[in-house]
Formats: C-alpha cells, structure tokens, sequence
C-alpha cells in the first residue's frame, strides 16, 4: 500500500457522511409507511382469501370472496356507479376547470392571486359540513326547491336534487374543484406566451392553436388532476352515504358496509383489493396513452 | 400604391398612461434588412408586434403590399415572427415544429418532408428531425425557430432580438447565417434589437428609436456619420460629447464655444438653418477620428486640447485612450496598433498629450 492510497477508515467515513442525511431522512417516513400502511394492507390481503362470514374469518385459502363480488349483482352495480359517477364528475369538472385554469393563467397577477385564494378558500372548510350544507340546500323543501316553486318554475319539488348520482356528482364537483383546477393552471402558465403568439403568426387559428398546443401542453396537468381526484373519487364513501340515496351507491359504501355493518371484513378487504386492482390498471393505461413520462 | 413591400403609417399605441409608440412612419422596401434600434423599453418591440398582428394599434395603420392589414389576424397575415425565446413547441420534434406552418396551409406531406430536409441541411442540422427542443443548444433552437418561420417563405418575417439570448460567438456566426439566408430567400427582415453594433452590422437601413418615436431612419454610414441628434450620437457607437455655444456661422463650418476647452470647429451634418449665435449644441467627435501625440498640432488645421493620459486600455487590434483635459473633459482616442510594440516612444500613463482632430468630424448637433 502506498502512501497516496485513502485508509479504508477515512473511505468509510466519506461514504458515511454521503449517505448518513439520506438515512436519517428516509428512515422514519419508510418506518411508519410500513408499520402503518403496508402491514395492514398485507394482513388485509392475506384475510381476503380466508374464509369470512358475519363476525366470522377462518384462515385458509380460497377466492369464494371474489367469487362472492363477482357473482353479486348489487356489488357489480356498485362497481358500475362508481365508475359512471366517477367518470361523469372527472368530465363536468375538466370542462369546468379548463376555461377558468386558463384565463387565471393569463391573467393580471393581482388578480390570479385573489381568484386562487378564493378557489382555496372552501377547501379550508370540513368536506362534512359541506356536504351537510348541499342537504340542506337540496333537499324537497331546501332552498333550491322552495325559490323555484314560489316562482312557479315547478309544482312539486324536484326529486332528483337529492339522493341521486347528479346529487353525489353535484358535492364532489363542489368537493374537487380546485384539485383540478390548479394542476390545469399551472401547466397552462408553463406555456409561453410567445408560443401562442408564434403558431397564430404560422397560420393557426385559435382552434389550432388549442387543438396542436394548448391541449397537449396541458396533458401533465389533466394527468395530475386524474391522479389527484379521479383516483380518491372510485373510494369516495362519504358523499354517497350522505347525498347518494339507493341510485348513488358507490362501492366505497359497499366496503364501508362490510367492515362496518356486515362484518365480513374478508368480503370487505376483497373487495377493496379488487377496487384498488382496477385503479392501478387505469392508471396504468392513462400513463400508458397519454405518454406521461414523456412530459414530465 | 408604391411598391413598398410594408408600410406604416403614423402608429401609435398607449398602454393605459403611457404611450409606448407614438405617431411612427416608416417604409420598408421588398428583400430589404430594416432595423428597428433603440434601447429597452423604446417601443420597438411594440411596433413590431403590431406589425404582426399581436397588437391592434390605437392610430395608424399597417399596409403589406399596399393592403391594409392593420386589424387583420395574425394567422391572416403572409408574415412570420421569431422570437428572441424561441417560442418552439416543446412537445413536438424539430421536424414536427418547422411542418406547423406548412401543415397550416396544407401542404402535401412529401413536399413539406422534402423542403424541412433541404432547410435542415443548409442549417446545418441534418440528423435532428427526431430531437426535441431541450435536447438543442440554444443557438441550435434558434436555428430552427428561424427554419420553421422560413419555410413557407413570408412576405416579411420579424425577428424580435432573436439573438439576444445567446453567447458573444454563436450571435456573431448567427449575424453572419442570418445575413446570408436573408440574400438566398429574398425575404424582408424586420429586425429588432437594442445593439447597435449588431444594426450597424446586419441593417440595410437603421431607424433609431427612443421614448416611442422614430429619431431617424439611414443606412448604417450615415446614421453612424451624420447622426441627427445628440441621443443617436451617443447611442451608436462610441463618441465624445462637448456641451457648448454657438459663436459665429462662417460658410459650411462654425465655432463653438465650449467653457474649459476652448472655441472648436465643427460642422452641422443636417443643415445650418438652426445655427445662429448663442444656440447651445453638442458638438461630437468620434474616438477614432481623434489623434494623441505629445507634439503639438499645426495651429489653424486642427480642433485641438491638451491633457494627461489618464488609463490606456489595450484591445490588441487597437488601443483606447482615455485623456483627462486639463479643463476637466475627458476625451477617448481609438488608434489602430499598426505596429507590434508601441515604438520606444509608445504613449503612458500620465504623459501630458495632445489630443487633435479636423473641423470636419465635429459634428454640431441640436441638443
């Protein structure tokens, strides 16, 4: 060994000092991650193949719980809600968010920042009373029914105000709006104005301009908001329990049901995977069409 | 109409109080290089965007080949801009961002593949059709951002400092592209910049702009020789600056009294009308046509003023000398290094000189 080699000691302190910020940083997020979501998760997975009944679980293994869900017609029709309700909110809230994300992104910055925080503002506000507040707001002699009867718009109350899907799809539009909203404007302002300016001056109409720029740029934007809000929404239970009724069940209700009230947790823990099967492959997809990894 | 290839006629444009361009007038002849010159914030870029159809003016109007075009779209417009960011789509290859216009009007697919191949290879960017923008240098993007606005070969492209953004070497050998794709596409060239060392080496014609208005319009000699003011004195080049007044008019020269410095002879590059005894004026000299030795002039021939070399900044092509008057002026002096070393009796610092130059490159000028 020569003079100029480093001592092993003097390497393994350098190598220490490199990574010892990275443990100590990593290790106690990646403890409670594991003991607190992925343990559980497992034991849940584990206790979906076991046989289950009301206060009942039986180690053993056997699919007669995804059997059960699949051979079920409410729990399918469950299932089917949940995309159709999920599905049709995402659309109403793109349709929404994308004309306001845009003109917030060009707009005076005084302004853009007092539209942002009353876009943020609700958000501070529990979701429970929220949606307690659409209740009463929706209900056969709520606020809405009674102003259209005394202008003689209608003569009875409109029943589909209130525990239908337009219900649950109302609050989570309510619910998720922003979510979808500031993804969408921060991708539109990374678009320089110039950019615009460029493909009009190359002969673009606006439509081109939308069709060739604007609506690709956004795609990392549509892409956080669907990560964000249409992935929770597919496990939205809350909403539906309270302003869904028989016609907006959803299959969160359906999972909450067999922990809660059923106690099939073998059901429910099955059912949970199945649903959070689907939700992996649809992201999947998405990643995979839209070409994600390409922009971002 | 005349056969200019664009005109503007009296534009002005206010941005709430402030009036960015006010009552501008200029013609811009067919395969002509025009720029427009001036320091941030003067205008020009405003100009050009409403040349471009980006801004609608609040008076005057915008007429390409004789139409008017003033409140036209910029989609309608057979007028292409280049950005000083290069504004390229990021999300499409090089090839797919020099196609947009050509896709726009409608080209057959294999004509727009064979032109995007020809203009890649003059740019010297064959082999790139797949890249995409953040994968190219700066001076690379701005290439093809000058690819895609040439392609369908406007009436009149504008370019909005488009080399602003980019190192002291790429902006010259760009100057040097820039000039020659101009020759080979005969296509009109607004060019906007704030360096005048950039106008003076690529403009058929200069106008000099500030605060909104055009100050005057020549070709980089006579804006260089024979500026009309003070401000486009200053602004182009270098130049020595004296305040002072008029003492007498005698045929095509007259005397100015300049406190400190003495009475210099000069003459007015615009015209006499104005000068009449008692006028105050600068007068400006440029440092190159100024000489330094440590022997008096000829007395009669020359405007002269003694002082001491007070820095010498060598440049290796020349030398600058910065001269401390001993009225308290100080006067820069560009001599050429025609030899190796200086020769034993090269000036230095703290030398007491002579700084000397002819009537005829004191230019007077209104203030």
């Amino acid at each position: 060994m020569t003079g100029a080699e480093p001592s092993r000691r003097a390497r393994w302190r350098y190598l220490l000092g490199q990574y010892a910020g990275l443990l100590v940083n990593l290790t106690p997020p990646l403890l409670y991650l594991l003991a607190l979501f992925y343990a559980p998760m497992s034991i849940l997975l584990v206790m979906s193949f076991w046989k289950s009944g009301y206060m009942t679980l039986e180690p053993a293994f056997t699919l007669e719980n995804y059997i059960t869900f699949f051979t079920t017609p409410v729990y399918l029709k469950a299932l089917a809600n949940t995309f159709v309700i999920a599905t049709g909110t995402m659309l109403a809230l793109v349709v929404l968010a994308f004309p306001m994300a845009y003109y917030l992104a060009r707009m005076h910055p005084r302004h853009e920042r007092l539209i942002i925080y009353l876009l943020i503002i609700p958000v501070e506000i529990n979701f429970l009373i929220r949606i307690f507040a659409w209740k009463i707001a929706l209900g056969r002699s709520g606020i809405i029914n009674r102003a259209l009867l005394s202008l003689g718009l209608i003569h009875e109350p409109l029943k589909f105000l209130l525990y239908s899907k337009f219900a649950v799809a109302l609050v989570l539009v309510h619910e998720w709006l922003p979510y979808v909203v500031i993804p969408l404007y921060l991708a539109l302002k990374g678009i320089a104005p110039e950019v615009i300016a460029a493909a009009r001056s190359l002969g673009a109409t606006r439509w081109d301009v939308f069709r060739h720029i604007i609506l690709p740029l956004s795609v990392p934007g549509l892409f956080a908001s669907f990560v964000l809000v249409y992935i929770p929404m597919l496990g939205e239970f809350a909403v539906p329990a309270l302003v869904g009724g028989p016609s907006g069940y959803m299959l969160g209700n359906v999972i909450e049901n067999q922990f809660l009230s059923a106690g099939n947790w073998g059901l429910g823990s099955a059912i949970g995977f199945i649903l959070l099967t689907v939700t992996l492959a649809l992201v999947a997809l998405v990643v995979k069409v839209a070409g994600v990894e390409n922009l971002l | 109409m005349s056969d200019a290839r664009l005109q503007v006629l009296g534009l002005t444009k206010r941005f709430g109080k402030k009036t960015a361009v006010r009552d501008v007038s200029f013609t811009v002849q067919p395969n002509e290089f025009f720029c427009l010159l001036g320091p941030s914030g003067c205008g020009k870029t405003t100009i050009l965007r409403m040349i471009g159809g980006l801004l609608v003016p609040d008076a005057g109007r915008v007429l390409l080949d004789g139409q008017d075009i003033t409140f036209d779209p910029p989609e309608k417009r057979d007028i292409n801009i280049v950005f000083q960011n290069y504004a390229l789509f990021p999300h499409m290859t090089v090839y797919d961002n020099i196609a947009f216009g050509p896709r726009r009007q409608g080209w057959p697919e294999d004509r727009i593949r064979q032109e995007v191949g020809r203009l890649l290879e003059i740019a010297h960017l064959t082999g790139y059709e797949h890249k995409y923008p953040r994968q190219l240098s700066g001076g690379e993007q701005q290439r093809v951002a000058l690819l895609r606005a040439l392609i369908t070969r406007p009436q009149v492209l504008l370019l909005d400092e488009p080399l602003g953004a980019l190192d002291l070497k790429i902006r010259q050998q760009l100057q040097l592209e820039l000039i020659n794709i101009q020759d080979d596409f005969h296509i009109t060239f607004i060019y906007v910049t704030h360096d005048q060392s950039e106008a003076l080496a690529m403009g058929d014609r200069i106008a000099v702009m500030n605060q909104g208005r055009i100050l005057q319009i020549g070709d980089p000699r006579s804006i260089y020789e024979a500026p009309v003011n003070r401000f486009v004195a200053y602004f182009i080049g270098n130049t020595n600056l004296f305040d002072g007044s008029v003492k007498e008019v005698a045929g095509q020269q007259a005397r100015v009294a300049v406190p400190g410095v003495g009475d210099l002879w000069g003459v007015a590059p615009h015209g006499r009308e104005k000068l009449r005894p008692g006028v105050s004026v600068a007068v400006s000299v440029r440092p190159e046509k100024i000489h330094i030795a440590r022997t008096a002039p000829a007395e009669g021939a020359w405007n002269r003023a003694q002082g001491i070399v007070q820095d010498i900044i060598y440049l290796g092509v020349s030398t600058e000398y910065i001269v401390r008057l001993n009225a308290g002026h100080t006067v820069r002096v560009f001599t050429q290094n025609l030899r190796r070393n200086g020769g034993h009796d090269a000036i230095t610092w703290d030398d007491q000189v002579w700084v000397y130059w002819r009537p005829a490159h004191s230019l007077i000028l209104p203030d």
